[in-house]
């Protein structure tokens, strides 16, 4: 029988703790483009610390079930968690981000050693897990992680999120007149609005679509993507579009960089 | 004046000669690594398979139609004449179809060859693509002198060129139609499932019809082009040939000179069009573009040259001049006009583009009205050459007006060898694209792969635009001919020896026009739900590969191309029989029931319909093409937004109008005009009404 290491995947799409067989690249084709079930789609997962464990997740017994099947083939999916994975763990166990295209190309994002300062004008963040809502904000991502999890001004408060700042382009500077450039998102006058609102009105954050689909294209990715808990933050930078093109070509064709 | 005609042999020699030499120097070049030549391999062997198909079925055809000519024409006249008519049908048909293999056969040895060199560069690869194209340009001005002339040396009639030219009009409407078809079914099918279900890009290997979609661009628009322009340089020299042997004011070696003006046209411009290509050259960091044009200009510029020299010294009457110079000039600028609406930074591109984040009603309403818009100018081009070219023509006391017209027609085509080489380079890269994806070529070669691949596609929308403009000047110098034949078969049978008149006040006729104005709506419309239906099948095998072997996406298994490639070969080879057989016998139909002059009518009313068909078709289905390719430049929205789902659909429906119904209906109205001048004798004899 063959021998195969175990991994632990934290997946945010949808969101899940799951123990597999498979490396990342091979976990990350598979969890895209599927098997006979037809899971597919774009999906979004941190490799976790095999040795992590927490006594709210029955990690152990997830990764005893991890075993080849009876022909030999590496399990490539042992499900530990479904909801509420992400608020469990430490993000200290978090070693490597994976964006994955529809069509499952596999692309590791190593964790960023400080967080993106705020390069000013207005911000777009989708929110991944636990909540979907897409929002703009007058506040950087420190600020918005700060204002969502550790310290609310409101009654709604995260224990964990993970979220991704997207472009605006000219949007974020002039949301008025600015140019709409290759900034696919739909219904386009109301982010419009709602950017304009957080001009003129004394609001930091505004909602643009209370459950926007967490799935967008990697292009989109602006300083970043951005997982924290009340303890701390931790970032995932994109590399340059340049060095994507240039060591990572298939996943970027994939992604339509 | 014979000599003419073995000099213009000679010129055949000669381009079919450099064709051979250029042939082999890119047979030469490197083809690539195992990987590169396995998948080069897929792409020729369904190239040929489908080819192979085509051709025993042509063949089959062939000698079906040639027995009947035989017959027919062995009765109506002598036997000898209906076996002349017989061989040189099948002459035709056997040209055209070795011009149509040669050319393929080296686009698909030099796609590969292309995306090798281009990791030595944008020169080198220009270099073997553009060679690689010109063997197609070469071949078919080669094969198309060496035909019409050497029947012209042996029987000294311009009717038996007819028969070449409907031999070769035949391949021509199977190749161009079968080819369009192919290509579509699988570009569609390749898309649908896999850019849009499964989200694999352009190209990807892990398509199962991604072989077939580059097999396509072969098929479609290496051999169904060539095959088409073949078809109207021969249709257009033969029809002026048949006008030249009309004109009533001359006689003895005058007369044969005007007869066999058009074979030396044909043959100055292989020459224009040999310097031509030398001309046409890529320096590293320069677009193929320009140079592209710029070949093309200085072509044309050669050819006036040397036509007005010839006239000068030969003293041929300056008239004929200046109808070659209407024809020349108008092609010209009606294959650039075409860039207008086509053209992807163009206004009518960017506002269709713009309305995209409308939704997809508003693109396919605003690119639809750009298309109809986009007839206008090639309208009014043909008309203005047509009217100069009529006009010089007819004051002149040596030649008449519609022998201008005609004359105009092969001015258009003479520099064929020029424009066709600059088309099929345009399927030579985009196969060369694929193959450097494919076979994980390194991105510096994607990027050469890619600059080369927008050229190619101006180039194919200048084309285009050509072919539609050449043929609505040679079916016009066809009708012409048409008349003639029938006016010289009621002199023969002892009628009155009046021209053919063709009143709207007779219901014959009105009947006729009608009915000639839906034959090209209802050819489109076949060839089209062709397509819809092919894709649909071959959607299905995409999904079931998918489905039934999980490893295809995962990169761990191969899929199978041949059955794709086999599904479209055999679907299109099937959806061909109801469009051929109606460009075939409904001329006949309606001449033999009801007369000459409905057949007249008839003739006009598909020439017109045709000819705006057409081009609406070939605009604006270039124009959503670019439409899609501007927004995924980056432009309202990029990729992914809704501007860019709308403009998917605008290129989808477009797709089958400008690579399958719009270039065929050229071909379309050039069978059905033959067909009605190789019978017109035996119409005016025996029909109902």
């Amino acid at each position: 029988m063959a021998e195969y290491t175990k991994h632990l995947y934290l997946s945010m799409l949808p969101e899940a703790l799951i123990a597999s067989q498979l490396s990342p690249e091979e976990f990350g084709a598979y969890y895209a483009v599927g098997s006979e079930k037809r899971s597919r789609g774009q999906a979004i997962f941190f490799e976790m610390d095999p040795d992590f464990r927490t006594e709210d997740l029955p990690i152990e017994e997830g990764l005893r079930r991890c075993v080849p099947h009876d022909d030999g083939t590496p399990k490539r999916s042992v499900y530990i968690s479904v909801y509420r994975a992400l608020e469990r763990i430490s993000l200290d166990a978090i070693h490597k981000l994976y964006l994955v295209t529809q069509d499952g190309r596999t692309l590791g994002v190593d964790g960023a050693d400080a967080c993106p300062e705020d390069t000013g004008g207005l911000h777009l963040y989708q929110e991944i897990a636990p909540v979907n809502p897409l929002v703009v904000s007058t506040l950087g991502p420190l600020d918005f992680y700060d204002l969502i999890v550790k310290h609310p001004t409101t009654l709604l408060k995260l224990p964990a999120v993970c979220f991704a700042e997207l472009r605006l382009g000219e949007l974020a500077s002039n949301p008025e007149y600015g140019s709409v450039g290759d900034l696919p998102y739909a219904n386009i006058d109301h982010l419009r609005q709602c950017l304009v609102d957080l001009r003129t009105k004394i609001i930091h954050t505004k909602m643009v679509d209370r459950i926007s689909a967490p799935t967008f294209p990697y292009r989109l990715l602006k300083t970043g993507l951005f997982v924290g808990n009340e303890r701390h933050l931790r970032c995932f930078s994109l590399p340059p579009a340049e060095i994507l093109r240039s060591k990572h070509y298939r996943w970027w064709r994939s992604a339509d960089m | 004046m014979d000599i003419w005609v073995v000099f213009s042999f000679i010129a055949g020699l000669i381009s079919v000669g450099v064709a051979v030499v250029t042939f082999r120097w890119v047979v030469k070049q490197d083809p690539g690594n195992e990987r590169a030549r396995r998948v080069a391999k897929w792409i020729e062997d369904g190239a040929k398979s489908y080819l192979k198909k085509l051709y025993t079925a042509l063949a089959m055809l062939a000698v079906a139609m040639s027995i009947i000519l035989a017959i027919v024409f062995g009765i109506q006249r002598t036997p000898g004449y209906g076996l002349g008519i017989a061989v040189t049908f099948i002459f035709g048909a056997l040209c055209s179809s070795v011009a149509g293999y040669m050319g393929m056969t080296v686009a698909v040895k030099g796609n590969v060859r292309t995306s090798v060199a281009a990791e030595k560069g944008i020169t080198p690869a220009f270099n073997v693509s553009f060679k690689a194209g010109s063997v197609m340009g070469l071949a078919m001005v080669g094969l198309a002198l060496l035909g019409m002339n050497l029947i012209f040396l042996v029987t000294k009639q311009a009717e038996m060129v007819l028969g070449f030219s409907f031999g070769a009009s035949m391949l021509a409407l199977l190749a161009k139609a079968g080819g369009g078809i192919y290509t579509k079914t699988a570009d569609i099918a390749a898309d649908l499932v896999g850019k849009v279900e499964v989200g694999i890009p352009e190209d990807d290997p892990r398509n199962p019809a991604v072989v077939a979609d580059n097999v396509g661009d072969n098929v479609g628009d290496v051999a169904g082009m060539g095959a088409d322009i073949f078809d109207s340089y021969v249709a257009s020299t033969v029809a002026a040939m048949l006008l030249g042997t009309a004109l009533p004011n001359l006689s003895g070696d005058q007369h044969t000179l005007y007869t066999i003006f058009p074979l030396i046209l044909c043959m100055l411009g292989s020459f224009a069009s040999l310097i031509g290509l030398q001309l046409v050259k890529v320096k590293e960091g320069d677009k193929p573009g320009p140079a592209l044009n710029r070949g093309t200009v200085l072509t044309t510029i050669i050819f006036a040259i040397m036509v007005t020299a010839l006239v000068l010294i030969a003293g041929i009457d300056t008239a004929a001049l200046w109808a070659t110079l209407a024809g020349l000039i108008t092609g010209t600028v009606i294959g650039f006009t075409s860039d207008f609406f086509t053209g992807d930074d163009r206004p009518p591109v960017v506002e269709t583009a713009k309305v995209s984040g409308s939704g997809s009603a508003v693109t396919i309403i605003t690119g639809f009205s750009y298309g109809l818009i986009s007839i206008v100018p090639s309208v009014v081009g043909i008309v203005i050459a047509t009217l100069i070219a009529y006009y010089v023509a007819d004051a002149s006391t040596v030649i008449n007006g519609v022998y201008g017209v005609g004359i105009a027609a092969v001015g258009m085509l003479a520099v064929s060898g020029m424009i066709v080489s600059s088309d099929a380079y345009g399927p030579i890269v985009d196969n060369a694209r694929g193959i450097a994806e494919m076979a994980g070529m390194s991105e510096a070669v994607v990027e050469v792969t890619d600059v080369l691949d927008a050229a190619g596609n101006t180039a194919k929308a200048i084309t285009k635009g050509f072919a539609i403009s050449a043929a609505a000047l040679t079916v016009l110098a066809l009708f012409s001919a048409y008349a003639s034949e029938i006016y010289q078969a009621m002199v023969e049978f002892g009628g009155a020896a009046q021209p053919m008149v063709i009143s709207l006040l007779n219901p014959m006729v009105i009947a006729g026009v009608f009915l000639g104005a839906v034959t090209p709506p209802l050819f489109s419309a076949l060839t089209m739900l062709s397509v819809t239906h092919n894709a649909f099948d071959m959607i299905e095998e995409i999904r079931k590969q998918f489905r039934e072997h999980p490893g295809i996406l995962l990169g761990t298994e191969e899929p199978d191309y041949v059955t794709c490639v086999s599904l479209a070969a055999e679907n299109a080879l099937t959806a061909l029989i109801l469009p051929a057989f109606l460009a075939v016998v409904l001329p006949l139909i309606v001449g033999f029931v009801m007369g000459a002059e409905a057949l007249g009518a008839f003739l006009g009313g598909a020439i017109f319909t045709g000819i705006i068909f057409a081009l609406l078709m070939a605009n604006a289905g270039g124009l959503w093409d670019n439409a899609k390719k501007y927004v995924e430049s980056g432009h309202f929205g990029g990729k992914g937004s809704e501007a860019h789902k709308a403009s998917v659909v605008g290129d989808t429906v477009g797709d089958p109008f400008k690579d399958t119904a719009g270039p065929s209906l050229n071909t379309l109205i050039t069978v059905m005009s033959l067909v009605s001048s190789l019978f017109a004798p035996i119409i005016a004899a025996f029909h109902i009404f």
